[in-house]
């Protein structure tokens, strides 16, 4: 009850404090910093959408008329956004019904499609996810050799352009699978060596050595060459979506050959068989969704919670990401994933991290977003208890830029109305 | 029996007389010499054996056999000293002379009905009045790989469809077809698969099996009215008397035929996989007599680490054990009979069945497989399997023993020769000296094969020449060509002339000096009879012993008893028997164990619960999810294709679940019927199923049953709207009821009116929905949308039942009230949404909304991921609903307990329940909680230090036999390593039987 008559005063403190000027305070909870560390009793205040004072309640003094509000959160956990890379997010709704897909564009080689324009900021299925603390997307288009170009967006915004974070952040290249399935989904035939893996992967480079060329060069316009430009630059990220050891080892080599400044790897289930590759060149990767099946039958069944740590230990940069099925209403629980890796072995404020702030770096957006540091944005939440499990994730307060944001939901309206039938 | 034999005869005799009747376009000739094969080592039969005797055989029979015969007057004499001769063998599962039967081209629209004209059954896939001898005819080209592999006459039918028709027994000669076919019609054909037939039914294994049974229920019936004509029916029952032969795909589908055996009192022959090692103790429960193939699986490629990685440790315990099969079948007691079906390669027939050999396979016993054991099986071992007198002239002429290194020369069929591989009658081979004028006494070596030797000579080059040896003619070559000569062999001397780089011919003359050693005669025959351990099931973490029950004391846990006292701390357990035999604070073992026969646990560090418990599976399911190839298939039951191999079930018991209700998909308005199983790793499928558990099936409602999803060109099965779907019910359920009326009325006759009536005809999918309105087995059913859930219940009541459980019920809390009332309980996702247009409405509140409104209320998976950590899915009824932790743990626990009326014996932690037992890290509801011990029926299933043991021992097991591939001699061509592809099912996968 004393809880409620809280959260009533903050809501009444909120549209007080609207448009003042002076810094937001919160003070006492347990702030996760993203960063790898935590603060057990924080004073943390926020000012024209940044964070500024990042502090030890219990070591400082803290001048209360020097804040607009203050926010008493004892008891309570301060997360920087969950990140949630990799993901069709925003660009779909309902999986069964083709008319609300935008993430997968006609044709092989699509470089120059974007999913930042398709992207829907009124998603009701985003605004489930928000309210466990994912407020960052990496939306993603899927299919073809490559699919296109990502954009890192905010999950509240009023547009488009209001909810960018990063702009055609990188693109995306599907490396070809040197086995594959046979056979279609309700009756597989046994998988086979691919045969055809070496002119699949001729292709790529054919089509990146071209890129290259055009980014020496100043033709005439063609949209394809011109979206790749920025990887010979650093201004893009080229991410390959890859599993097999072998086929990532090939990435990597043909990635080294053309220079291209920016590699990161997708999915990499088998990274733990290249950790000294990846380390030499710097190599970071967004790791499958760590609530899957076992690679295969003879795998131990508890290897996809366990890679997480194993690769953390071999000092691999990673972060996690949600892709599957089910993967755009199904990112609200990234954190738990999270939270598994902690079961098995990774240290609590490293699992928060790669949730966080090694998402940041690896989608390019770690000046502003990913840890709670002075000068980044104030994009962060509050969460009753530990918000890596599910038994305790509670999301009370979010925040975009320094503004709280609305945690209603489709779902919870339904709830509010039937619960009081 | 006895008729079969009698209409053998009269066809044999019949044959010789027709062909009298065929006219000859010039003059006769059918004089019919007597041949005499004189000094063999004859094999009469498995078991006896004249070291040299001689055969003799005039037209297609045996006239007379004995180590001293007098030959008759103008005998055709063969002297054979030295060579075998065998009884020619006999393949029971062969399409020879048979067209393959076409597939129809593919139609994007799905196929109800069938298409076949006439009076025959309504299922495309039951075709007994296919009869094998009316499309019957030789075929030479495909006659001879039998012939190359001692083969004298097959059993031929067309392999297609379930009730595949008559197989006709034919000779390899060749002779007129009349002259060929032994037995016009000597077996009927069944399988589990549907073969060519287009027709939507059915499309799963069950379905197939549920057909096959309702056809044997229509025969029965069939054969007693009078109202209707199916040509079908007629010759299924005509051929009852045949022997009745059934192929299989796999070990496991023994037991599913063995029940329909028992159900129809049938006996069957069955055509195994070949793997019949994996499961060998059900397949001899069924003391059916088998065929199998001896297609060994090829080694693989293994120079890669990485991608030998690929391939799972069940394919290589698999390679390595499949050798010894027909050994272990023999040592089991199991009569077999062996075919060279399923060989990708002919030429690998004779090899394979030396492999087994090696394997411990007697040689006895491979010549009764393949002679004695199939003649008998068809009632014709007076006529072949054995040479006796007065038996048909079906032998071949080895030159050694033919479980050895012998090669067949001959292979006569119905008394007509067929030269196999020529007989080199010479040896050439030996140290000659080589006399010429240009070269004087050099020393020339003729060495290799008899038939296929090989010339050095040194003066020209230490390498071999190209030779060639054709009767006693031999020439040799160099490669350049400045070298060639011919020359003849008499009595160790080669006598011939050769052309020198000039074009000069200089003639030569070479003395043998020295006879060449001959190593084929060195031939030994090494047994292997380390026979491969089997695991249960064999593959990565099977069990090497089937775990026994424990008595275990588990000391100072956190108890989640999910009984009235709730959580207790510092609490012991101790469990014996398979059961939960006590419960309290600082218990006393000795009152509970004798001394040494117990095991302590400290539990002080971990949570113990009951096992979690999935109202909703689809895992260790075979071949097939979904009926979905009509409305209503009440017919079918996933208890038939239970998959105990599934690794799932491993997986599953590591995230503590012990029990699943495994159900029919949801593709149609009413399913099949549930299985209800503990996850007992390592036990067969009967072994999985809950004894004395009340029986359930699956109804569906929605996208799913209307096709929604499932593309443009399904629009023809109805229902295709939720209209549609109520009528579906009503129509059924009226149905059902007319059904049970007219056997009540049957059942009230007099003794004497039943004699003058029809019975009704057994329906097995109107007899399940009989259950279900007499509330003898009940209903879970898929739904989401309130309209629709409403709707079934009205159904369920009008029809006086009531519904058991609606399973996702999305939209449940909408109308829990309803629910509440008509007394339905939820089983529920958790928190899924947004993967169909009918979840728009789907709350993650749903399952605190449903338990407050007083429903029971569990969380089920409905996915094999998601089934191994359904305690993290509980925790999210706390999450969103506010519900307590003691209920969200019930919702999978005791309460899917009550749903599936388990919750007499499990669902809580109480003296007297089965001690199904988890140990956990933490709260069960925590994220963080591990599993560290998970226990069925007090069996230990998981343990986490186990886990580590088992991962160590497959590891070893995969080197060792990554080991015996490297040096595999045997494999011929390497295979890729390959990834084993998983299957996993979802509510809505559609599978193709």
């Amino acid at each position: 009850m004393k809880n409620r008559i809280l959260k009533l005063a903050f809501a009444l403190l909120i549209t007080i404090s609207a448009g003042a000027q002076k810094p937001t305070l919160f003070l006492g909870a347990k702030a996760h910093l993203g960063n790898g560390t935590v603060i057990e009793n924080s004073a943390i205040s926020i000012q024209n959408g940044k964070f500024q004072l990042i502090a030890d309640a219990s070591v400082i003094r803290i001048d209360p008329s020097a804040f607009d509000t203050i926010y008493r959160l004892n008891g309570m956990h301060m997360y920087p956004s969950f990140i949630v890379p990799n993901t069709t997010l925003g660009i779909t709704e309902i999986d069964a019904v083709r008319a609300s897909h935008d993430y997968s564009e006609t044709g092989g080689f699509n470089p120059n499609i974007r999913t930042l324009i398709a992207y829907n900021s009124d998603s009701k299925v985003a605004k489930t996810v928000r309210t466990n603390g994912v407020l960052i997307a990496q939306v993603t288009p899927r299919g073809g050799r490559i699919s296109g170009q990502s954009s890192v967006m905010h999950l509240d915004g009023w547009n488009w352009e209001d909810a960018a974070l990063r702009i055609d952040d990188g693109i995306h290249l599907n490396w070809p699978a040197s086995y594959y399935n046979t056979g279609w989904w309700a009756e597989p035939g046994e998988s086979k060596q691919n045969k055809e893996y070496q002119n699949r992967v001729n292709e790529i480079e054919t089509f990146l050595t071209k890129a290259s060329a055009y980014a020496k060069s100043s033709n005439l316009m063609d949209l394809k060459m011109e979206s790749m430009r920025n990887l010979f630059d650093g201004g893009k990220t080229l991410y390959i979506h890859a599993d097999n050891a072998n086929d990532m080892r090939d990435a990597i080599e043909l990635s080294n050959k053309l220079h291209l400044k920016k590699l990161v790897i997708v999915g990499a289930e088998e990274a733990l068989k290249i950790t000294d590759l990846l380390l030499e060149n710097s190599i970071s990767l967004i790791l499958n969704r760590v609530h899957r099946l076992p690679k295969s039958q003879d795998s131990p069944v508890d290897e996809p919670f366990t890679q997480v740590k194993k690769l953390h230990d071999a000092g691999v940069h990673f972060c996690l990401s949600y892709e599957g099925e089910m993967e755009a209403m199904g990112s609200r629980n990234l954190s738990f994933t999270a939270g598994t890796t902690v079961a098995f072995g990774m240290d609590y404020e490293q699992a928060v991290k790669s949730i966080t702030l090694n998402t940041a770096e690896i989608l390019g957006v770690a000046d502003e977003v990913g840890s709670i540091e002075k000068g980044k944005n104030a994009t962060f939440f509050i969460s009753d208890g530990d918000a890596l499990d599910m038994r305790t994730n509670d999301v009370t307060k979010a925040y975009i830029n320094g503004v709280a944001i609305d945690l209603n939901n489709h779902q919870k309206e339904l709830f509010e109305k039937y619960k009081n039938r | 029996m006895k008729t079969i034999r009698i209409v053998v005869l009269l066809f044999i005799t019949q044959s010789v007389l027709a062909q009298e009747t065929f006219p000859v376009n010039g003059v006769s000739n059918n004089f019919e010499p007597i041949y005499a094969f004189t000094n063999a080592h004859i094999v009469l039969n498995p078991t006896t054996e004249i070291p040299n005797g001689t055969l003799l055989i005039k037209g297609n029979e045996i006239i007379a056999l004995d180590s001293n015969l007098n030959i008759p007057k103008g005998a055709i004499i063969k002297n054979v000293a030295g060579d075998y001769i065998y009884p020619s063998f006999i393949d029971l599962y062969s399409d020879y002379g048979l067209k393959e039967v076409q597939r129809g081209k593919y139609n994007y629209r799905p196929q109800y009905d069938s298409k076949k004209a006439g009076a025959y059954h309504w299922n495309e896939a039951i075709h007994p009045e296919i009869n094998a001898s009316t499309e019957w005819s030789k075929y030479n080209s495909e006659a001879k790989p039998y012939l190359e592999n001692g083969f004298g006459a097959v059993l031929s039918h067309a392999k297609d469809g379930i009730a595949r028709g008559t197989a006709t027994f034919v000779a390899l000669s060749d002779k007129t077809d009349n002259e060929n076919i032994l037995i016009k019609d000597a077996a009927a054909f069944y399988s589990f698969k549907k073969g060519v037939s287009k027709q939507k039914n059915p499309s799963s294994l069950m379905g197939s099996i549920a057909l096959l049974r309702q056809t044997y229920f229509d025969a029965e019936w069939y054969e007693l009215q009078n109202s209707q004509t199916n040509l079908s029916y007629n010759s299924f029952i005509n051929q009852q008397e045949l022997p009745q032969f059934f192929a299989i795909n796999d070990e496991l589908d023994y037991n599913r035929v063995y029940k329909i055996a028992e159900e129809f009192e049938i006996d069957y022959i069955l055509k195994g996989s070949g793997k019949e090692f994996l499961r060998i103790d059900e397949v001899a429960n069924t003391e059916f007599p088998i065929i199998i193939p001896i297609n060994f699986p090829s080694s693989y490629d293994v120079s890669n680490a990485e991608t030998t990685e690929w391939i799972s440790l069940q394919n290589l315990k698999t390679w390595e054990s499949a050798p010894y099969n027909p050994a272990i079948l023999a040592k089991n007691g199991i009569e077999f009979c062996i075919t060279a079906a399923d060989l990708k390669d002919s030429k690998s027939f004779l090899k394979n069945l030396r492999l087994a050999i090696t394997k411990g396979l007697n040689k006895g016993d491979a010549l009764a497989a393949l002679t004695t054991t199939p003649a008998t099986l068809i009632d014709i071992n007076d006529k072949v399997g054995s040479l006796a007198k007065g038996k048909l002239a079906n032998f071949f002429i080895a030159s050694k023993d033919i479980f050895e290194n012998g090669i067949i020369y001959e292979n006569w069929t119905l008394g007509e020769k067929h030269i196999i591989n020529k007989k080199q009658e010479i040896d050439v081979r030996g140290y000659y000296t080589f006399i010429a004028n240009e070269f004087e006494n050099n020393l020339v070596a003729i060495e290799g094969i008899n038939a296929k030797p090989k010339l050095t000579l040194f003066h020209l080059d230490s390498i071999a020449l190209t030779t060639s040896l054709s009767g006693n003619n031999i020439t040799f070559s160099n490669p350049n060509g400045t070298f060639r000569a011919s020359g003849k062999y008499n009595n160790g001397h080669i006598i011939g002339n050769y052309q020198d780089s000039l074009g000069n011919y200089h003639s030569f003359r070479m003395q043998r000096d020295s006879l060449f050693e001959n190593k084929e005669d060195q031939f030994e025959l090494v047994i292997d009879n380390n026979t491969p351990s089997v695991w249960f099931p064999n593959k990565a973490h099977g069990f090497a012993d089937t775990p026994q029950y424990k008595n275990v004391l588990f000391k100072n846990a956190t108890v989640w008893t999910n009984e009235e006292i709730g959580i207790l701390q510092n609490t012991d357990v101790a469990i014996s028997e398979g059961k939960i035999i006590a419960i309290g604070t600082l218990l006393n073992p000795n009152d509970y164990f004798s001394e040494e026969e117990y095991q302590t646990i400290d539990a002080s560090n971990y949570n113990l619960t009951c096992g979690v418990i999935d109202e909703h599976s689809h895992i260790a399911i075979s071949r097939g999810v979904n009926e979905g190839s009509q409305a209503v298939t009440a017919e079918v039951s996933i208890a038939d294709v239970i998959n105990p191999n599934d690794h799932n079930i491993y997986r599953q018991l590591a995230g503590g679940t012990v029990a699943s209700q495994l159900l029919h998909g949801s593709a149609n308005p009413i399913g099949g019927q549930a299985a209800m199983v503990k996850l007992r790793w390592g036990a067969n499928a009967e072994e999985m199923k809950i004894a004395g558990a009340d029986g359930f099936i699956k109804f569906a409602l929605g996208e799913n049953v209307k096709q929604s999803n499932w593309g443009n060109f399904e629009r023809i099965r109805f229902p295709q709207t939720r209209m549609g779907v109520e009528q579906v019910f009503y129509d059924a359920f009226y149905r059902a009821k007319a059904y049970q009326k007219q056997w009540e009325d049957y059942n009230n006759l007099s003794q004497k009116e039943k004699r003058n009536t029809t019975p009704p005809r057994e329906d097995i999918e109107l007899n399940t929905l009989v259950e279900i309105l007499n509330s003898e087995r009940f209903v879970t059913c898929h739904s989401y949308i309130q309209s629709e859930i409403n709707m079934l219940m009205h159904v369920a009541d009008s029809m006086g039942f009531t519904v058991n459980t609606f399973t996702h019920i999305l939209e449940g809390y909408k109308v829990a009230d309803k629910m509440q009332e008509h007394g339905v309980g939820g089983s529920t996702f958790s928190d899924w949404w947004a993967y169909k247009f009918e979840v728009n409405d789907a709350i993650p509140y749903n399952a605190t909304l449903l338990n407050n409104a007083g429903v029971i209320t569990a969380i089920n998976s409905d996915d094999a991921e998601m089934g191994r950590r359904l305690n993290q899915e509980a925790a999210k009824a706390v999450k969103y609903g506010g519900t307590s932790e003691e209920d969200a743990w019930k919702m999978v626990t005791l309460n899917p307990a009550k749903l599936l009326h388990l919750d007499a014996h499990m669902g809580s932690i109480k003296v007297g329940k089965d001690a199904d037992i988890v140990l956990w890290t933490n709260n069960p509801l925590s994220i963080y909680a591990k599993v560290v011990q998970t226990y069925v029926d007090g069996k230990l299933m998981f343990d986490v230090e186990v886990d580590k043991e088992l991962r160590a021992r497959d590891k070893a097991e995969r080197m060792r036999i990554i080991k015996l591939m490297s040096e595999d001699k045997n494999g011929g061509k390497k295979r890729k390593p390959q990834p084993t592809k998983e299957i996993l099912y979802h509510c809505d996968t559609e599978h193709e039987e």
